[in-house]
């Protein structure tokens, strides 16, 4: 029963594509572009007044870069279906974020590819 | 029991019946319950938090450049908005909101994303804005507004209104608008003034939206009345709104030197 309403609940943000928006501050220094990364979900930050995904990623040297990624308010994002079991810490995830401006690893929230093929967000090339 | 005390018991019982009657019974001339709109549940805004969708120059929202309004500025506040709009393009035009400390205020409490409720009585109307969170006042008491000594500059000012069927009319004075610069109607800088009055007209155009329409009367920063549209789609029956703890998690305090926005980490270290 549990995975059927994960499955739903994917489905469902699968449809709307949800955006919030960044109620709380500034984007304007984030690229209009997107970059995708691939880790290890450290934290899943369903707080107010912005989500945060945490994402251990390794570099080809075996560096790990802790990416902070950003989302909507927990209330919207709740709403449309997100809950803070959506991105269980230890998860193999790929996300599709707008980097930070200055190369920092920070992003906003595009979209995200589970190991399972699931997706959350918007993942346009689908 | 004295007589003494039985009189005195007696005096205070009968100031407690008395009072309530006379000093806190609903007013015959408020519209009541069955003739007030039903506005009940959630609301979300529609468009994005551009203010002034009407005049918006350029795509996007409010924090991309190329993006601007027109609002019929003097020539002083006009200079005043074509700095926030380069300080914005620079990214260091903050939202006052950044800090969490500062209510939105009035118009841009009608401007927010996340949830709303409006909440209608005989007496009063109440704007829930889940984003903030902040609420606002209308009393509709029949109360008149109060002179300009008696008002000293507010975020939502004070409010008072009537109901001339069912579209809600109030007018808003006692704003601070943009006297000590923590009060914008959205990031692309749009400032009013301390001076401003505002008359809303809010109803429901139908079953799914309320739309408010603002007229924005500023004689300290505008040179005609500036009219403007908000409109509020009606959500899926059962949502739940919740509380908004701005201080919560924010990663994003602003430099008060720069108006630069840095970023924490999820250890509260500074990553930028």
């Amino acid at each position: 029963m549990k995975s059927t309403f994960k499955t739903s609940v994917a489905a469902l943000v699968v449809a709307v594509g949800i955006q919030p928006a960044l109620a709380h501050h500034s984007s304007a220094g984030f690229s209009e572009g997107t970059k995708v990364v691939s880790g290890t979900v450290k934290e899943f930050q369903f707080r107010n007044p912005h989500s945060w995904i945490q994402v251990n990623v390794t570099d080809e040297t075996g560096k790990v870069t802790e990416w902070s990624v950003e989302w909507g308010s927990p209330n919207q994002l709740g709403r449309d279906g997100i809950r803070p079991s959506t991105f269980p810490a230890g998860t193999q995830i790929t996300i599709k974020l707008r980097p930070d401006l200055t190369g920092h690893p920070i992003g906003i929230f595009v979209g995200a590819k589970m190991a399972d093929g699931k997706i959350v967000g918007k993942w346009s090339d689908e | 029991m004295t007589t003494r005390s039985l009189a005195t018991g007696l005096a205070l019982c009968a100031s407690f019946v008395i009072a309530p009657a006379g000093s806190y019974g609903q007013s015959p001339a408020l519209t009541p319950f069955d003739k007030l709109p039903d506005w009940s549940g959630t609301w979300a805004m529609t468009g994005g938090t551009v203010f002034d969708r009407a005049t918006q120059t350029g795509k996007g929202g409010s924090i991309d450049p190329g993006v601007r309004e027109h609002p019929p500025y003097n020539a002083v506040y006009e200079k005043k908005y074509a700095e926030h709009l380069k300080l914005r393009d620079e990214d260091r035009y903050p939202d006052v909101q950044t800090n969490c400390g500062v209510p939105s205020g009035f118009p841009r409490i009608l401007n927010l994303p996340d949830a709303y409720e409006f909440v209608v009585r005989p007496d009063v109307f109440y704007i829930i804005a889940e984003n903030g969170g902040n609420t606002m006042r209308v009393y509709t008491d029949g109360r008149k507004l109060p002179g300009k000594e008696d008002t000293w500059g507010t975020y939502t000012g004070v409010s008072v209104g009537h109901w001339e069927g069912d579209t809600l009319v109030w007018e808003t004075v006692g704003l601070k608008g943009d006297r000590d610069n923590d009060s914008i109607l959205d990031r692309t800088g749009l400032v009013i003034s301390d001076e401003a009055k505002i008359t809303t007209r809010m109803r429901k155009i139908d079953a799914q939206t309320l739309e408010a329409q603002m007229a924005i009367e500023d004689p300290k920063a505008l040179t005609k009345t500036w009219n403007v549209t908000k409109q509020f789609k009606k959500g899926k029956p059962g949502l739940f709104l919740y509380d908004y703890g701005c201080a919560e998690n924010n990663r994003n305090p602003v430099d008060p030197a720069t108006g630069q926005t840095h970023t924490l980490g999820s250890d509260g270290k500074l990553i930028k």
